[in-house]
């Protein structure tokens, strides 16, 4: 699993995962999103479009996270999950309380 | 809410790793790297300062270079191991190539792993991870040891590995060891542990005479904090039906929605954010021949039909159990003629891996029992095994790497039970 990030405006941050996130990787993920609140960086996109497989240490990752940002009064969102992913999202319901966007343009919209 | 630090998290979000070496560009690079990769970084450029940094300040890991003046790599590894501060914290060696005595020596010493200079910085992560995977749980235990007063010692471990090999025990009681019998249907089960203990679990409740409460579900992770879980649910869930049978308010049984809910208001009062269980609670009406459900974010059970030969997912409703509070979860009912089977599974069967990232999958669970329910004689037992055969072939392994669990419920034809024991 590779990651990188970029600023866009409004102060929201994208963090872009590209490669499965499963075992161990889900702990590298984690402390990814949660660095970014470290910084000060309470607004989130998370940029699954390259992720093709997640477990459920991912999913708890997720979880773990949006609630820290929630609690620090910031948003986290994921943004185009591929099929695979976005399967386990929908099985799970979790789709019900995540936001989850198409395009990068609602995505960032959704902090404005 | 709660707050989502505790114990029971194996993972810690804030781990510490101590970089070694006598070269200032190397211990740069390794801090600019880890620190990318979200992890505290301490440094020393020499054997003596590493130690007073390590003792001073126990970090989770240590990335230690073998070739420094004065005091060396083996060195620090051996006073690093006779420290018992240091005794446990795992060790990784950078060792410059072909060095091959040095790896045997490092590990001979006790290090964790070793990389080879010069390295690729995702090698390093890597590497860092998996040995961080392996030594958390230990981390988690240690504490557990101490309190024991026995220390590290043999003794210690022994007593430890006693109750964890009791704690399975128990655990293997908590499961019915044989389906009920019941009248018109028959039910098998199917649970392989990936580990000692099980995340995966399953239940049968007596309500009444004609109504039973079934309930299949998978703990996220594996191991003890999993299998703790697991007995809070299935013993939340006893409870929870024994009290409303006997208030006699919710004629004639308990809404499973509404009782999904408790138990998910429970976990995420009582335990980590990041341990939840995804399953499936239904009561089956034996007279009626109906299931009525409820699915807590658990995969989709399958309704085999016997009159059309189709097979049908049971529908969604409701997320994972034990993360949020919002969660809401409904009922539904699904009718079993006869002949008709349902079939409920954790992810462990449907995500066998065969072929690297292939899995075994629904539609081939699915096809496996459209193909043999077919006539209408295939007994759940004997689903159950040609599952786990099926399984074995597909992954070419007997060896689960996920827990796997199955419930096959089969409402029985009129005469089958007749034929089945004349045979």
């Amino acid at each position: 699993m590779n990651f990188d990030t970029t600023t866009r405006e409004q102060n929201v941050t994208v963090l872009h995962i590209e490669g499965k996130i499963i075992g161990n990787t889900a702990d590298t993920f984690q402390r990814a999103m949660e660095r970014q609140l470290k910084e000060g960086n309470r607004n989130l996109v998370v940029a699954l479009m390259d992720v093709p497989l997640i477990d459920s240490s991912a999913l708890g990752a997720i979880i773990l996270t949006v609630q820290s940002f929630r609690e620090s009064g910031g948003k986290l969102v994921l943004l185009n999950p591929q099929r695979a992913v976005r399967d386990i999202l929908e099985v799970t319901h979790l789709a019900t309380v995540l936001e989850i966007y198409d395009t990068e343009e609602s995505a960032l919209s959704a902090f404005s | 809410m709660h707050q989502p630090t505790s114990p029971n998290a194996l993972r810690t979000t804030e781990e510490t790793i101590l970089v070694v070496d006598d070269d200032i560009d190397i211990v740069e690079l390794l801090k600019i790297s880890l620190e990318s990769d979200g992890f505290n970084v301490h440094t020393a450029c020499d054997g003596a300062s590493g130690l007073e940094n390590a003792w001073a300040n126990v970090p989770d890991l240590v990335l230690l270079d073998v070739m420094m003046p004065h005091k060396d790599g083996f060195q620090v590894l051996k006073e690093l191991r006779e420290d018992a501060r240091t005794k446990a914290v795992p060790v990784i060696l950078l060792t410059a190539r072909g060095q091959t005595e040095d790896k045997i020596r490092g590990l001979d010493t006790g290090a964790d792993d070793y990389i080879t200079k010069p390295f690729d910085l995702r090698e390093v992560t890597a590497r860092v991870e998996a040995v961080l995977g392996r030594t958390r749980p230990i981390k988690y235990i240690n504490p557990l040891m101490k309190a024991m007063g026995d220390g590290f010692s043999e003794e210690g471990v022994e007593k430890l590995a006693g109750h964890l090999e009791a704690a399975a025990a128990i655990q293997r009681k908590l499961l019915p060891e044989k389906a009920p019998s019941l009248p018109k249907f028959d039910i098998a089960t199917l649970l392989q542990s990936s580990t000692s203990v099980s995340g995966d679990f399953y239940d049968f409740i007596p309500l009444s005479e004609k109504h039973i409460g079934i309930v299949l579900g998978d703990v996220k992770g594996s191991g003890i904090p999993a299998a703790l879980v697991m007995v809070m649910i299935r013993t939340a869930l006893r409870l929870l039906c024994d009290e409303a049978m006997n208030r006699k308010t919710d004629f004639p049984y308990p809404e499973p929605a509404a009782i999904l809910k408790r138990i998910n208001d429970l976990l995420v009062r009582d335990t980590d954010v990041e341990l939840f269980a995804t399953m499936i609670y239904g009561v089956l009406d034996t007279a009626d021949a109906t299931f009525t459900y409820t699915n807590g974010g658990h995969c989709y059970p399958l309704h085999y039909n016997h009159r059309t030969g189709e097979i049908d997912f049971l529908e969604a409703c409701g997320m994972l159990v034990g993360a949020f509070e919002e969660a809401a979860f409904t009922t539904k009912t699904c009718t079993l003629a006869p002949g008709d089977i349902l079939v409920a599974y954790t992810d462990g069967i449907t995500e066998a891996e065969g072929p690297p990232d292939i899995f075994y999958g629904e539609e081939r669970l699915a096809a496996c029992l459209a193909k043999h329910a077919a006539g209408g004689k295939l007994a759940p037992t004997a689903f159950c095994e040609l599952v786990q055969n099926d399984l074995a072939r597909f992954s070419g392994s007997t060896q689960p790497n996920d827990d796997r669990a199955l419930v096959v419920i089969k409402h029985e034809l009129r005469n089958e039970r007749l034929v089945r024991y004349s045979s």
